[in-house]
């Protein structure tokens, strides 16, 4: 469904006197494919490009080298009306919740944006539509009316997968969406997002430093590292035991169970 | 909106009566030719540097006019200005902004060095250098003000912008579909309007000082018509005699500025708005 091809993206500076160099390349040819209904995990450190590369997946940025192929229509290169048209299949589900939503917005104005884009409804079909959003995620239909500054950060994020799957997208990109939130939001929103997998039949592209966010939730991990995938596996299981340094220092760090399986922080 | 200004206000009887006092000014002036109890501009040379009396409250000036009415219709002319050039400033001001921080690159940068280019001037000089160009008048000075006060609107916005557009929730409005007019009128400007007309209640303090120092040094509004600043420039070749023909229209602009700067800064504090 979607065909990541040797994407490389480079943050430009705008000062022309500044030479460019390889070397601050965030995305190094990068290839990535991903079947409907899959969960592929992206899993880095910070800095390993995996934000960015969710940001030329939802086309935010162009990338300087290689395509973007959702359903077989490259994103960069069709315009105006196709591009809205493939677009409106690809959502997203940022880190912060907080600043995800307009302040100044009732949750359900924020949750009915993607559908007054898209989707011609009456008042009275869009307060419908809204509500029975917020009760998929898991709110209630009357808390449509209130902001943002009235909600946790755990329903903040539920807003945000409500905006997110109002379309009925066939993809979302889930930009580390849990690790702004406590551990008990966490696996609670991991559980939200696996049921709406399961119900909606859509694809995430869920990008995560948390090697055991990954295993919940996903059906294939690449892990990356500076610019580049350097693992790719269908059995996120396998990652506990794989030899690569990249893997080993996520695995690491993972929390001891028990505080007999401390390790010494030598 | 009231439950908000009831929070700002909640006791702080300062800020309270300075907003009456400014919305009595306002009424005032839009009210004069009512409430003026005789022509601002009529001569009567037998009555002339008369002290207060029954029919002229404040006295009469060197020919003979109102002084209670002079003072009146002065308020139209400071205030009606100090308000025209508030807000076409503020709307240029803003849409400029809003567009050099939205579009970003090199026509962020060609505006932001003009706005730097205006700004390192006093502002005074430069209107002086343009009233000097299209010559004195009203229209000149009202001009050459908003020229030298978009700036800082521009530039408050602008960095507002560029702060809001960097933040997920543009991003997110982006990838369901809003396009960038869209953007722009349902996330930006909500977002920047309420710290820019507080930025702007602390600019018309300014405005009104701007008007009566070029009306005082005789740029603005040209005699008979009367205005606050062109009022103590005539009373100033009585200042011996009669000082009050300088010290009553001076007071009143010290009122107007004081009360707009202490209802700008309770406001801007309420509501953390970064002073130029």
């Amino acid at each position: 469904m979607l065909k990541v091809q040797n994407v490389s993206y480079r943050y430009d500076s705008w000062n022309w006197w500044r030479p460019r160099s390889e070397e601050s390349s965030v995305l190094r040819d990068v290839s990535l494919d991903l079947e409907g209904g899959c969960c592929l995990g992206l899993l880095g450190t910070s800095g390993a490009g995996k934000s960015t590369l969710g940001k030329v997946v939802l086309g935010l940025q162009r990338p300087n080298k290689g395509q973007i192929l959702f359903e077989g229509q490259d994103l960069y290169a069709s315009g105006g009306q196709l591009r809205q048209r493939i677009r409106r299949e690809i959502q997203v589900v940022f880190q912060d919740c907080y600043s995800s939503v307009n302040p100044l917005m009732t949750a359900a104005q924020i949750i009915g944006e993607p559908l007054r884009n898209y989707e011609r409804l009456s008042a009275g079909e869009l307060r419908r539509c809204t509500g029975a959003l917020l009760e998929k995620v898991g709110l209630s239909a009357g808390d449509g009316s209130k902001t943002p500054d009235e909600f946790s950060g755990g329903q903040l994020q539920r807003i945000n997968i409500a905006r997110a799957i109002a379309l009925r997208p066939k993809l979302i990109v889930l930009d580390e969406p849990v690790s702004s939130l406590d551990r008990v939001h966490q696996s609670l929103i991991l559980e939200l997002l696996a049921d709406l997998k399961s119900s909606l039949g859509v694809s995430y592209l869920f990008i995560t430093h948390d090697i055991q966010a990954a295993m919940a939730l996903c059906d294939r991990v690449a892990v990356m590292d500076r610019g580049e995938i350097v693992q790719m596996t269908d059995k996120p299981l396998s990652l506990w035991e794989s030899e690569s340094p990249t893997v080993r220092s996520l695995t690491e760090a993972v929390l001891p169970e028990h505080p007999s399986l401390r390790r010494s922080l030598s | 909106m009231s439950k908000s200004r009831q929070r700002v206000f909640k006791g702080q009887p300062t800020i309270v009566i300075c907003s009456i006092v400014i919305l009595l000014f306002f009424i005032i002036a839009a009210l004069a030719p009512w409430i003026a109890p005789h022509d601002p501009v009529k001569v009567d040379l037998t009555q002339k540097l008369d002290g207060p009396s029954a029919e002229h409250w404040l006295g009469t000036d060197q020919l003979g006019r109102d002084n209670l009415s002079r003072l009146i219709y002065g308020a139209r002319v400071s205030l009606g200005f100090a308000v025209m050039i508030f807000v076409s400033s503020l709307i240029l001001g803003t849409l400029i902004g809003a567009l050099s921080g939205y579009m970003g690159g090199w026509l962020d940068n060609l505006i932001m060095r003009v706005c730097e280019g205006i700004m390192a001037f006093p502002n005074l000089v430069l209107v002086l250098g343009i009233v000097g160009i299209f010559g004195p008048g009203l229209t000149q000075i009202l001009l050459a003000l908003m020229m030298v006060q978009w700036v800082y609107y521009a530039r408050i916005c602008r960095n507002m912008v560029v702060s809001l557009k960097g933040r997920p929730f543009i991003a997110a409005a982006r990838v369901s579909g809003s396009s960038s007019w869209q953007i722009i009128r349902r996330h930006i400007i909500p977002n920047v309007q309420r710290p820019i007309v507080v930025m702007a209640t602390l600019e018309m303090g300014w405005a009104i000082m701007d008007i009566s120092a070029l009306s005082f040094l005789g740029l603005g509004i040209q005699p008979p018509n009367a205005e606050w600043g062109a009022m103590i420039h005539e009373g100033t070749s009585h200042i011996r005699s009669h000082p009050e023909l300088m010290i009553y229209p001076g007071i009143l602009i010290l009122i107007v500025v004081i009360t707009f700067n202490v209802v700008g800064e309770a406001l801007s504090e309420r509501y953390g708005v970064v002073k130029r």
